[in-house]
């Protein structure tokens, strides 16, 4: 435990400023030495990213890990409600993309816009009235992704979260179960939380 | 004793930009073929959606994220608040902050209120916020919003320039254990937070933290004997209900703080919140909070104050057609029990203060791209009785990337004890059977008055450079001055408080982000203001006492963000404060610099460089008993499991 009493460090004065200069001058050194040195190192996905792009990429990926009661036809679609940025993204993944066999198609939705033939509805924090859309969504058997912090209470199956400067997702096995998805177990185990029945 | 800007240190920032990184092109597209463990662990560090929402507002608002709390290196929530372009802080000593948006600032700066998790930090009592009493654990805090100019529509009298929302994260996001562990010459801190599950869909956590600062030099080379170590603990609890969640939180601290030739200001204090939202239907949800807190400053030689707050407040909103419709109301009780000490006091010894208020406020579209907010408080509090605070705002959206702003508001400081009670000396001279003070009461202040109009602009002319404009002007009326007492009675002084100032203030605020390359982000804001004031005819204030503010012209900042590498970020801010003139303080340039290295998933390292341009300067004061902050290098360590 931490105890009341904290340690501080007494001040040594730099007595020359000499000393402070070529102090500084290694620090600086050191600075343009890493940095330099960082060019080399950057290649591949560990570059930053963008929230949405990350959020677009989950959303395409979270298709490879349902089973759907019925067959969803030769295209999934995916709805994209109140989050222009994130559909724009995952257009351009989808583009040339399949899941399975299956090619994607997203739509951008109008606020009220009717849910039927989606397969995956995302509803994003922009959407004016998303508990209504969640609802309309789980009577058409269309699994919901949602990014706000009472997402599952309001009933959407999965959730995404900003946690730790990542992008993590939580998920509600009770309202998988409503829309009749089967959520895969390497889905559920990356899944930040899961919300299980009787909660 | 004054040293000019490290040449060395100069030439070194200037080595970095030919040596930055030329991938420009966003690898966007790959991250599709990323396994989901993968996608899980990427870290985000661009400006996040929420930020980019809050953005929409009609208002002058920053937001202050997460990681740029944490890359900043900041380890006290003043020190986070120069994140902030819209804010003026100076750090007065080493446990008192002045800290203002728009001017008036001083360390009573007494027009910024400032919100903990909805729990108002601003003292009846003093009307200012007492920097020293308040602390979180920054790793928990999700972030700061900053918004300069009147918010008293929402939140009441005292916002009259600006609020600060600082928003801790739900204990849901805060899960498992961190220790984080800081020192430099001079100052230390540690905290340690455990979060855990609850039965029922709940989640809690749990922190201890502790810090010290030693007492800083005078520009004269004196000890201020200004230091304090301070003791916290705390606990948030979360719940998820059905169409709703339930949170409860609470803080208890206590702390020593030095004061010349006595022994320590003590201080202590606890406080809890609860609070209940609820989604009533698709299109309606109201939100419940209870605040109780308890706060004690024991100073020598000035007094012991007791203050007792009880807090309920509700609101509803609900969206009936075009129309995003708020309502609600609150109930604030407070009891303040001052014992005076020999020198000043406070009449009566002891005072019962209550708040009431009732608002509406109304968004509706006029076009699809024109919406207009129309709101009125009231507020009633125990000094001035009722006190109306309007506000009308338009904001036009020219496209999806550009927005066009505006705002008219007024607004009010209401009288805090210091205003209308304060006395000295602390007892009664009987004259004639009459009880007579040298200074106070001054039942004759009334509440500051503020008319102000914004006119804004934010625009996002490409993905990845967006900026924002405000320009206002400001009309304040009745501004505290401190006046001989012309009108004797009974338990009136030689000397009392009244309004016989007023002030125009008019500036332009800015601040824009640019992220030229992928690894590469820079954040910078300017303020140029105008703080105008004068005593209107009548007044005889010939002290400093009653007006007291002292405001630079200018103040800007330069911040990068940088990705060295995966595991290295370099994050350094640049920022300059005009010269203020009453008492003059110089202007200064400072650069800070937080070098964080990521050794394990679980564990950072980070090496900070304070003031690193002079060998040291002052923010706040007069020559030569100001204290002056050095150059200094700080080390933390944080871990999480």
């Amino acid at each position: 435990m931490v105890s009341a009493s904290l340690t501080t460090y007494a001040a040594p004065p730099l007595a020359a400023a000499g000393w402070r200069a070529r102090l500084l001058l290694l620090l600086a050194m050191m600075l343009f030495a890493i940095s330099c040195l960082s060019v080399g190192a950057q290649q591949g996905v560990s570059a930053p990213v963008t929230e949405r792009s990350v959020k677009a990429a989950f959303l395409y990926k979270f298709l490879g890990y349902m089973e759907f009661p019925s067959d969803p036809g030769p295209s999934l679609v995916v709805g994209v409600l109140g989050a222009d940025d994130v559909a724009a993204e995952l257009a351009q993944i989808a583009g040339g993309r399949n899941v399975g066999s299956r090619s994607i198609t997203v739509r951008k939705l109008a606020e009220g816009e009717p849910v039927a033939g989606l397969t995956l509805l995302f509803v994003g924090a922009e959407a004016s009235l998303p508990a209504a859309s969640l609802r309309a969504a789980e009577k058409n058997g269309t699994v919901t992704v949602t990014e706000q912090d009472d997402g599952l209470q309001i009933g959407s199956v999965i959730n995404f979260r900003l946690v730790d400067e990542r992008v993590r997702f939580e998920v509600s096995l009770p309202a998988a179960e409503r829309c009749n998805v089967r959520l895969s177990s390497r889905l559920l185990s990356v899944a930040y939380r899961v919300q299980k029945g009787g909660q | 004793m004054y040293r000019k800007t490290s040449p060395v240190l100069l030439l070194a920032l200037l080595s970095l930009a030919p040596c930055a990184h030329a991938d420009g092109a966003a690898p966007d597209g790959d991250i599709a073929d990323l396994t989901l463990e993968q996608l899980n662990e990427i870290v985000v560090t661009s400006v996040s959606r929420q930020e980019e929402k809050l953005g929409n507002a009609a208002s002058s608002l920053f937001v202050i994220s997460a990681i740029d709390i944490r890359r900043s290196g900041a380890r006290s929530l003043p020190e986070a608040l120069r994140l902030a372009p819209n804010l003026e802080v100076a750090r007065v000593d080493a446990r008192n902050y002045a800290i203002s948006a728009r001017g008036f600032n001083n360390p009573f700066a007494n027009k910024l209120l400032v919100l903990i998790d909805g729990r108002s930090v601003y003292s009846p009592f003093f009307s200012a916020v007492f920097w020293d009493a308040q602390s979180v654990v920054m790793e928990d805090i999700d972030r700061i919003e900053v918004i300069s100019g009147p918010g008293s529509t929402i939140w009441g009298v005292n916002a009259v320039n600006g609020v600060i929302n600082i928003i801790t994260r739900s204990a849901k996001d805060t899960q498992g254990a961190l220790l984080s562990v800081a020192g430099s010459s001079g100052q230390g801190d540690a905290s340690l937070r455990f979060g855990g599950k609850l039965s029922n869909n709940g989640y809690y956590r749990a922190y201890v933290q502790a810090m010290a600062s030693e007492d800083t030099d005078s520009e004269a080379g004196a000890n201020t004997f200004t230091g304090m170590q301070r003791r916290q603990a705390g606990f948030r609890a979360d719940w998820g209900l059905a169409g709703g969640s339930f949170t409860v939180s609470g803080d208890i601290y206590e702390a020593n703080l030095g004061q010349f030739m006595t022994r320590d200001i003590r201080l202590s204090g606890a406080n809890m919140i609860a609070r209940y939202m609820r989604q009533l239907a698709d299109d309606s949800a109201m939100r419940l909070q209870l605040v109780l807190d308890h706060t004690e400053r024991n100073q020598p030689t000035a007094y012991v104050d007791r203050l007792d707050t009880v807090e309920l407040e509700g609101q509803h909103d609900v969206k009936l057609g075009d129309h995003k419709l708020s309502w609600g109301g609150g109930y604030r009780h407070s009891r303040d029990d001052n014992t005076p000490g020999p020198g000043f006091g406070f009449w009566p010894y002891q005072r019962t203060m209550h708040w009431g208020n009732l608002f509406a406020q109304d968004e509706f579209a006029l076009t699809p791209n024109l919406r207009a907010t129309g709101g009125l408080k009231v507020e009633h509090n125990t000094y001035t009785g009722a006190e109306v605070l309007p506000t009308l705002r338009l904001a036009w959206n020219l496209d999806s990337k550009r927005t066009v702003w505006g705002a008219l508001s007024r607004t009010v400081r209401a009288p805090a004890r210091t205003d209308r009670d304060f006395v000295a000396p602390p007892a009664p001279i009987m004259t004639g059977g009459t009880p007579h003070f040298a200074i106070g009461t001054s039942p004759g202040f009334e509440s500051e008055v503020a008319k102000v109009l914004e006119l804004g602009y934010r625009a996002q002319p490409v993905q990845n450079f967006s900026y924002s404009v405000t320009a206002w002007y400001g009309d304040y009326d009745k501004l505290r001055t401190f006046e001989p007492n012309t009108t004797p009675g009974p338990y009136r002084g030689v000397f009392e408080f009244r309004n016989l100032s007023e002030g125009r203030t008019r500036g332009i605020e800015f601040w824009a982000r640019w992220q030229p390359m992928l690894r590469w982000r820079l954040n910078a804001g300017l303020v140029v203001q105008d703080i105008d004031t004068s005593l209107k005819p009548g007044s005889k204030d010939a002290t400093a006492f009653g007006l007291v503010i002292n405001d630079p012209s200018s103040y800007w900042q330069l911040r990068s963000s940088h990705e060295l590498s995966e595991h290295i970020q370099l994050d350094w801010t640049l920022r300059y404060n005009g010269s203020m003139p009453k008492p003059y303080v110089p202007s200064y340039h400072e650069l800070d610099a937080n070098l964080v290295w990521k050794v394990h998933p679980n564990m950072d390292v980070a090496l900070a460089g304070e003031n690193l341009l002079h060998a040291h300067h002052a923010e706040w004061g007069a020559y030569p008993g100001r204290s002056v902050f050095e150059r200094r290098a700080v080390l933390k360590l944080t871990m999480r499991y």
